[in-house]
């Protein structure tokens, strides 16, 4: 991790004329101070784990830096967003393969819980995962509207959708993620 | 009347709403009552549940209060100099999750609304609505006065309104 940020350091250093650096860095700090919290919040719900959610949060406003050469989006807050629950979702179906491909690790992780609580993390775990499977349309909806906890008005300027269609797509989410859950059980 | 027919849908839409979300909703009686004698229906309702019970169990979750702090300060420390100098950085780095305005003023709802409420009122005294009230009072009652005068004379009417002056609750 230490070296990935080093990396993106120099990058940042060396890669793009001091002027426009300058100029671009105000407004990500702006964005970081506006939208870091809620960011936060729904970083931690989809992937529940700290070094996971650090990890998004500096893709997504790395992403948000280099964005078009460092030119400002239209809608900072729906371009971070968006672009936060695909970094989270990418690492989050990295995990599941590492699972899959490490199940000793992912046994020995089982055994820290404690017998109360493995129950709920079991459902957590299931719910995220199955979360990562839906198809783009249905999963940004879920992310903003359950995760995020954005209101539906809200996510649809966001998705540029309408309300109607928000309420539909997750709606449908819910019912497949009933579905994929139950067949698991 | 372009107004009016626009208030009547708005009103019927919302009546609409009403009834079929009612009729329609999961507690409506005729759903209860088939998902009480339904299997399928059971295993359904039950596995939807434990959708809302998994999304519940992730937001009852809190994180650590200095996570926002830890990401801040992993996010600046890849940014150019210049920006990692700024003074905004700085505040960043130390930022904490704080409840948002609006969410802080909710337990001052109450004295908030009754602050309003003086609020108009001296407004109101202020824009002389009160003065003008009270002199609206006294123009009818002299208007009363002069009409039971011509009435029923001078004496009967002054002795109706000087015991009414005197006594007031007794009338």
């Amino acid at each position: 991790m230490i070296s990935k940020a080093e990396s993106y350091r120099l990058l940042w250093d060396f890669a793009l004329p001091a002027e426009s650096l300058t100029a671009s860095g105000k407004w990500v700090l702006g964005a970081m101070q506006s939208e870091g919290p809620e960011l936060i919040t729904m970083l931690w719900r989809i992937l529940g784990n700290e070094q996971d959610v650090c990890d998004a949060y500096q893709d997504t406003f790395l992403h948000l830096a280099h964005c078009e050469n460092g030119i400002r989006p239209r809608n900072i807050k729906a371009y971070l967003f968006r672009s936060a629950s695909n970094t989270a979702i990418s690492i989050l179906r990295r995990r599941l393969i590492e699972q899959k491909n490490l199940p000793d690790v992912a046994a020995a992780a089982k055994t820290e819980t404690t017998a109360d609580d493995l129950d709920s993390r079991r459902l957590q775990l299931q719910l995220r995962y199955n979360v990562a499977k839906l198809p783009q349309y249905l999963r940004d909806v879920i992310t903003l509207h359950d995760l995020a906890e954005f209101p539906y008005a809200r996510v649809a300027k966001i998705l540029s959708i309408t309300e109607t269609s928000a309420r539909v797509y997750r709606h449908k989410a819910i019912q497949l993620l009933a579905v994929w859950m139950n067949k698991e059980e | 009347m372009k107004n009016k027919e626009t208030t009547n849908c708005k009103d019927i839409r919302g009546r609409l709403n009403k009834i079929i979300s009612c009729y329609l909703s999961f507690d409506a009686a005729w759903v209860q009552n088939h998902i009480v004698n339904c299997p399928k229906c059971q295993k359904r309702f039950s596995s939807v549940g434990r959708v809302y019970l998994a999304l519940s169990l992730l937001k009852s979750r809190p994180h650590q209060l200095d996570l926002l702090r830890q990401a801040n300060i992993q996010t600046i420390d890849t940014l150019a100099h210049s920006v990692r100098q700024h003074h905004k950085a700085d505040k960043l780095k130390i930022a904490r999750p704080e409840p948002k305005f609006i969410e802080r003023l909710s337990p001052l709802k109450g004295s908030l609304a009754n602050t309003a409420a003086c609020i108009v009122i001296l407004f109101l005294a202020r824009m002389g609505i009160f003065n003008s009230m009270e002199k609206f009072q006294a123009d009818s009652q002299k208007a009363i006065e002069h009409y039971y005068e011509k009435q029923v004379g001078q004496e009967l009417s002054d002795e109706i309104f000087s015991t009414r002056l005197s006594s007031p609750k007794s009338i």
